[in-house]
């Protein structure tokens, strides 16, 4: 019934650990009902997206140590996922730009999963947006997943956050030791938008077709977004809440957490 | 029979005039607008609806501090005589409040034109903790718990439903629909007045010294520029950098418009000049040297006392009296108020 892969970049010593989580039963049943409901016909992909912790899920409220022994714990987790697009490697993609959002939030497991319409073909990767793309950051009152009441619009500086973390550290100098990462903007230099790619290793394929769905699961590794190009020292950096050259450098420690596709398929 | 024919005909025209597309008209002097309501099609009901949620104080925290709290008619929609403005819990705003005319010709709005859409400009009040304080999903439960505003959002939208974006756009109907362009000097412009002596040389003046960034007919570019402001250490606004980040738009705020200008004092985004002769004083020899300090200020803009009074004759002809008269603008509930209260604060 499940033909379950993990493909990694191989940057670390946690493939086993990747390769014993493949099979996975949870999202599965969501999925099956998600399935049911959509028409046989239309071939989809899906993306998961998921965060960890030295390889293991990570869980809300539960303390981790980064990569330079602080400890920290992560109380909500939120960022704009849009244009998705699968990567196919048999065909020209020329998808217009959708302009559709979803706010993924790790405090609600439903919005993890996105189900996008896709044609049929053999693919090795996906591509998405991280953030509000700049062309649409000025259109004015939104409703839906770009409504201002989701808390994600800067309303003195009108933009939609790329991404927002929260959560506390004995090691923040904040009130309440409280930290924050509040990254956006969208005008250059300083955008937090990027346009992400995401491959399989080993350039391994996946086929989207008419008879079964395909869970892309996009893993978010919090270890490399605190020790990426700006080592991210809670004692030195707990809170950034401005669009400007901090968020800037905090988006390109974020990005490199997406470190590799994870393959599996619902029936 | 006829009683009842003309009361239904009478309904029916009413029913008509109340769903008409509620009339825009750019003023014969002024370019295209920046908004033009393509996607938020004005009516005489989403007006309305705007109007009324812009006179009410349910929007903020403790219901103290409707829209119209710091933007007054007849303070052309400033706040009348205050340096800053209050706010929720005794508090101030760390700006002068503008005045609200002509903003369908804003690109940005604010002093430092953080805000990049009409329709999102009065996110920032509202949520602001100095300000109204309040939080979205709150206002929109106390709308939702009104017996009439369901009714009015079905009317404008087609639907009961009442989120953040329908708010939005109701008030931008309002806000967007606030013209002031009959001050006398758009009646010279048009014909049907005459400066006297006084304000024709202050006009001149004004060509000479204050236009090329007071640009007419807006009676601003809405560029940023730095005119020489000390900073003052008690707010540390640096305006423009606040929103760009950039070393060289630090200490510059937006030029506003002189449109209304005798009404809407204190001046500056600090209100720190009560009067415009101080204004003028300042620009005469009271420019601070800085690295973005405005190139066309580096030796000030000299104004004799004679040319401050006929530029103040002139300004004055920027008033525009019917604007705040306009009984489309004023508080739905008690009406016009055309002259200042006794301060209510």
């Amino acid at each position: 019934m499940i033909s379950a892969r993990g493909f990694r970049k191989n940057r670390n010593n946690l493939n086993v650990l990747r390769a014993l989580r493949n099979v996975r039963l949870i999202p599965l049943f969501f999925l099956t009902s998600f399935a049911f409901r959509k028409s046989e016909t239309v071939p989809s992909l899906i993306l998961h997206f998921r965060v960890y912790v030295h390889g293991e899920p990570m869980q809300l409220n539960k303390k981790y140590r980064n990569p330079f022994g602080e400890i920290y714990e992560i109380s909500r987790f939120r960022l704009y996922i849009g244009n998705i697009r699968p990567a196919y490697t048999d065909k020209e993609t020329k998808l217009k730009k959708s302009s559709s959002y979803q706010l993924v939030d790790f405090s609600d497991s439903t919005t993890t999963y996105m189900e996008l319409p896709a044609t049929t073909g053999t693919c090795n990767g996906v591509e998405f947006e991280l953030g509000v793309d700049s062309a649409d950051q000025n259109h004015g009152a939104q409703s839906g997943q770009l409504d201002p009441s989701k808390g994600m619009f800067w309303t003195w500086n009108s933009g939609y956050q790329s991404f927002r973390i929260e959560g506390y550290s004995p090691f923040s100098n904040q009130p309440a030791h409280i930290i924050a990462y509040h990254i956006g903007g969208y005008r250059y230099p300083f955008s937090t938008v990027w346009k992400i790619k995401m491959n399989t290793t080993n350039d391994e394929v996946f086929k989207i077709t008419n008879d079964y769905k395909i869970i892309v699961e996009v893993p978010v590794e919090l270890d490399y977004f605190f020790d990426g190009p700006t080592p991210l020292h809670i004692k030195d950096i707990s809170s950034c809440t401005t669009p400007g050259e901090m968020s800037r450098k905090i988006s390109e420690n974020f990005i490199g957490s997406f470190t590799g596709l994870v393959l599996t398929s619902a029936p | 029979m006829k009683f009842f024919r003309t009361i239904i005909l009478i309904g029916i025209f009413g029913f008509i005039w109340i769903n008409t597309p509620f009339p825009f008209q750019i003023p014969k002097n002024f370019p295209p607008p920046v908004y033009s309501f393509q996607k938020n099609p004005l009516t005489k009901r989403g007006f309305e609806l705007g109007r009324k949620l812009f006179y009410d104080g349910r929007l903020s925290k403790d219901g103290n501090f409707p829209c119209s709290s710091c933007h007054q008619q007849f303070a052309a929609f400033a706040t009348y005589e205050h340096r800053l403005s209050h706010g929720f819990n005794n508090q101030f705003s760390f700006r002068n409040a503008p005045g609200l005319f002509n903003l369908a010709w804003e690109r940005e709005l604010n002093w430092d034109g953080g805000v990049n859409h009409i329709e999102v400009q009065p996110l920032a009040p509202l949520l602001d903790p100095h300000e109204m304080a309040e939080d979205l999903n709150q206002i929109i439960g106390k709308l939702k718990k009104d017996k009439l505003y369901p009714i009015l959002f079905n009317q404008v939208f087609g639907s009961p439903e009442i989120n953040s974006q329908r708010v939005l756009k109701a008030l931008t109907q309002f806000t967007a629909s606030l013209i002031s362009a009959n001050a006398k000097y758009d009646q010279v412009k048009n014909g049907t007045a005459r400066y006297n002596q006084y304000e024709q040389k202050g006009y001149e003046i004004f060509q000479m010294k204050c236009a090329r960034c007071h640009t007419e007919p807006l009676f601003t570019d809405f560029s940023y520029r730095n005119t020489g402001l000390s900073l003052d250490t008690t707010i540390n606004d640096y305006g423009r950098m606040r929103i760009t980040g950039k070393k060289e738009d630090s200490l510059k705020f937006r030029v506003p418009s002189l449109r209304n200008i005798f009404l809407t004092n204190p001046y500056g985004h600090d209100g720190r000049f009560s009067t415009i002769s101080e204004v003028l004083e300042h620009y005469n020899n009271g420019i601070i040297p800085g690295p973005t300090l405005d190139s066309s200020l580096r030796n000030g803009i000299p104004i004799s006392d004679n040319d401050r009074f006929y530029l103040i004759s002139f300004l004055g002809t920027l008033t525009d009296s019917g604007f705040i008269k306009n009984p489309l603008y004023s508080d739905p509930e008690t009406g016009i108020q055309n002259y200042a209260p006794v301060d209510r604060h």
